[in-house]
């Protein structure tokens, strides 16, 4: 396949440029010397015309590629070259001036042939520094462009190629159509010369290098445009090809708008300062708006916050006042003031009006600048701003200016906006650091649902004579709920069922400690009622004073076929007994553990036996079971349950845990979530 | 949701429970509470008439002042539970340590 090599445009443009100059310098010198000599060669002028044509092209190929392709795009660089390449016209042409002065009378300075060669070598320069300063000033008009100007522009440059071709029209004499198409292409350049957005951009010394920069391209351009017209008009041997509209209106553009250019940027040089104060301002902005990262602190955000604000106010002294506790405040970042005149201002300040006024307790101190004057021999007015994080004051920025009234509105206006920003930015730090602390809790808590599943028994103990089946579920992460059950000999067991109050972590930990004192008390084998007993005389020394656990203990005698239980504050056992085929609760008093944590307790227990037959049923449950509630707050109660179990009282141990939970989850709808721990505990007589 | 209103009279003062008591709200009636023995009331009547619900929680925090009211010759006197409330008392045995009168007359009578 054929490949097109890469190709330099502009080493080929360039090469292409000198090459044609160098052959229109040769065809108008041989059509010179032909008519010096009266030889009949004459060229034709339009082959010149055709070779102006291709330079005219060929450079602006050149300096459009030059241009896009340079890395240096500011605006002082760009000016900058267009003044150098006019300088370098301009000098060259001031050097050939001289030249001729200095050969005087001789016969060389009125020798027709080097005076042509040199017309060459000005026309040849001017055309490039024309060319690049139009191009130059393509991407100044174009700065910040709209469609309009882009096309606008286009239209320009149709017009600037249409204005080469008129050379074949009028051999470059200034007749009328010239005059015509000259004013159209200057008031179509004047009209892009308006274009000058980048001027604000500029800082206030690159305003007076552009001011300086401009001049000389004003001096270069009328410079040539006098020297080109001295030539064209003392001249009649050779082809003119200066007075070429395409040149002249070059010459008007690059004039115009250098001279706009000046003027602009010349009474831009005033308010320069306060253009420059508000990028300031849009950058602190966003160094304010950006400032938290990763690693550090609120203290930065506060540093650049002082500082935006001195700069914005033009601030003589500036400190920041934290807020430590209900009565006390730290001041940190003190600029431009000593401790001990900072002490006397605050006490000055907190003694003033309206700053008196100041209050820290305040809920709606939300962007409420305080300004006003002191009696101080420096310092002559004040503004207080508040710190508001999540409508706490928190803080205060305290500026100081030497000047009376110094804060106009404009000022306070920024400065509270600076203010609101560290805020947001202060507030959003502190919700992150929350917010992955919160993400260690959670974690947390997932060990200890770990931990705690752990504690209650995954296998409960029995014999071939009953089934018994459990179920518990916390509404929080961690429950309070406990059951267990233990062999204390042959044919008989513990049951121990329980509730600690609260729910969450707390009633989990108390949970844990209930677990530990049944296996102890398990061991010596007590009564019901001596367990509770003893229970609760343990609990009186680890529960804290408002807290309280309910518990019922049973003793299985499988071999006796009967129960000894006792209640301590919990919800009645459920009993179906086969026999009557009827659901009841068992009734016993019983006060909760840890409720009255003396002897007397021992008056408030008691303990009762039940003979069990085969297929009777026990269920065991906590009160989060009986108090579910439905979304109208209705509660699942002691009567459904006893229905329940009575309509399913053939089924196992599993299959009853199974059904109860079932109509409870039937009961408190999707819509509502648990809001206390469940637990059940089926005992079934299968003998 | 639970809102108390405290209304001081001439002998004793009323805590008037409107709505539920549960973990969450368990605090705001023990600060009531707090509040009332700080102010040196010796008479305490708990108005438990639209109380609809209470929790262990809520519990724990009457069974919290018992022995610290007998201490302090504080009576403490609920009354106007509804059936399921004053049930929710009688299981855990609390009834039996603190005065639960059914209406507000033979309440005021126990101060």
């Amino acid at each position: 396949m054929f490949k097109l090599p890469n190709l330099n445009i502009g080493k080929i443009s360039l090469l292409v440029a000198i090459m044609t100059w160098l052959s229109l310098l040769f065809v108008d010198i041989t059509r010179l010397f032909g008519k010096l000599n009266q030889m009949d060669s004459d060229t034709a002028p339009e082959i010149s015309y055709i070779l102006e044509i291709i330079f005219f092209i060929v450079v602006y190929v050149y300096f459009n590629h030059s241009i896009n392709n340079s890395k240096k795009n500011n605006f002082i660089d760009l000016i900058w070259r267009a003044a150098i390449t006019g300088i370098v016209a301009t000098v060259i042409s001031i050097f050939i001036s001289i030249f001729y002065y200095s050969l005087g009378e001789s016969r060389l300075a009125s020798d027709p042939l080097l005076r042509n060669v040199f017309y060459h070598i000005d026309f040849g320069f001017a055309t490039v520094f024309l060319v690049s300063c139009t191009l130059l000033w393509k991407h100044l008009i174009l700065y910040q462009k709209t469609k309009k100007v882009v096309q606008q522009w286009q239209a320009f440059e149709v017009g600037l190629l249409i204005s080469m071709f008129f050379v074949f029209f009028n051999n470059n004499t200034l007749d009328y159509s010239f005059l015509f198409g000259l004013s159209v292409l200057v008031l179509f350049g004047a009209s892009l010369a308006v274009n000058l957005k980048w001027i604000p951009y500029l800082t206030f010394k690159e305003k007076w290098k552009s001011i300086l920069f401009m001049l000389l391209i004003q001096f270069s351009a009328a410079y040539l445009f006098i020297q080109i017209l001295t030539y064209s008009q003392g001249n009649t041997l050779y082809l003119n090809l200066t007075d070429n509209l395409f040149l002249l209106s070059l010459f008007a553009f690059v004039f115009i708008y250098a001279v706009f250019s000046f003027l602009v940027t010349l009474f831009n040089l005033p308010t320069s300062s306060v253009f420059e104060q508000k990028l300031v301002e849009a950058i602190n902005f966003q160094r304010l708006s950006q400032s938290i990262k990763p690693g550090e602190n609120e203290n930065q955000v506060l540093d650049i916050l002082m500082d935006s604000c001195m700069s914005a106010a033009y601030v003589d002294a500036a400190w920041l006042e934290l807020k430590i506790n209900e009565d006390d405040c730290k001041v940190i970042h003190q600029r431009y003031v000593t401790n001990s005149e900072r002490k006397d201002l605050q006490n000055l300040i907190n003694s003033t009006r309206p700053f008196s006024e100041f209050s820290w307790q305040e809920k709606n101190n939300d962007s409420k600048i305080l300004s006003g004057k002191i009696q101080d021999l420096k310092y002559k007015s004040v503004t207080i701003t508040p710190l508001v994080i999540n409508k706490q004051t928190v803080g205060r920025v305290i500026l100081l200016k030497e000047v009376k009234d110094g804060f106009n509105k404009e000022m306070m206006n920024i400065i509270s906006t600076f203010v609101g920003q560290a805020c947001i930015s202060v507030e959003n730090y502190r919700l992150l650091n929350e917010a992955l602390k919160n993400e260690r809790y959670k974690e947390e808590l997932l060990i200890a649902q770990r931990v705690q599943r752990s504690l209650l028994p995954s296998t409960l103990h029995h014999d071939e004579t009953f089934e018994i089946h459990g179920f518990s579920e916390a509404a929080d992460e961690v429950g309070g709920d406990y059951y267990e059950t233990q062999i204390l000999g042959d044919n008989e067991f513990a049951v121990i069922i329980g509730d600690v109050s609260g729910k969450g972590t707390s009633a989990a930990f108390n949970m844990s400690q209930m677990k530990g004192i049944f296996h102890s008390l398990v061991q010596l084998n007590p009564t019901p009622k001596e367990f509770l007993i003893k229970a609760n005389k343990a609990l009186s020394h680890c529960l804290e004073k408002n807290h309280f656990i309910t518990t019922a203990y049973y003793i299985i005698n499988t071999k006796e076929r009967k129960i000894h239980y006792s209640r301590a504050g919990h919800c009645p056992t459920l009993h179906y007994d086969s026999t009557s085929e009827s659901c009841e609760y068992l009734s016993i008093d019983g006060m909760g553990l840890g409720i009255l944590r003396n002897q007397l307790y021992e008056k408030y227990v008691y303990e009762k036996e039940l003979f069990l037959n085969k297929n009777d049923i026990l269920v065991l449950f906590t009160d989060g079971i009986v108090e579910a509630k439905n979304e109208n707050s209705e509660e699942f109660g002691y009567e459904r349950l006893k229905k329940v179990l009575c309509k399913f009282h053939h089924l196992s141990a599993e299959e009853i845990q199974q059904k109860i939970i079932d109509q409870v989850y039937e009961f408190i709808g999707l819509s509502t979530l648990p809001d206390d721990d469940y637990s059940i505990l089926v005992i079934k007589f299968i003998k | 949701m639970l809102k108390i209103e405290t209304s001081k009279k001439s002998n004793y003062t009323e805590i008037k429970l409107i709505g539920e008591v549960d973990a969450s709200n368990s605090v705001e009636l023990d600060e009531a509470i707090v509040a009332l023995v700080e102010n040196d009331t010796k008479n305490i009547l708990v108005d438990g008439t639209q109380l609809e619900y209470i929790s262990s929680a809520g519990l724990g925090v009457f069974m919290s002042y018992i022995e610290d009211f007998n201490d302090k010759k504080i009576s403490l006197v609920i009354f106007g539970l509804n059936e399921k409330v004053f049930h929710v008392f009688q299981i855990l045995g609390l009834d039996q340590l603190i005065n639960i009168k059914s209406n507000k007359e033979d309440a005021v009578m126990e101060l």
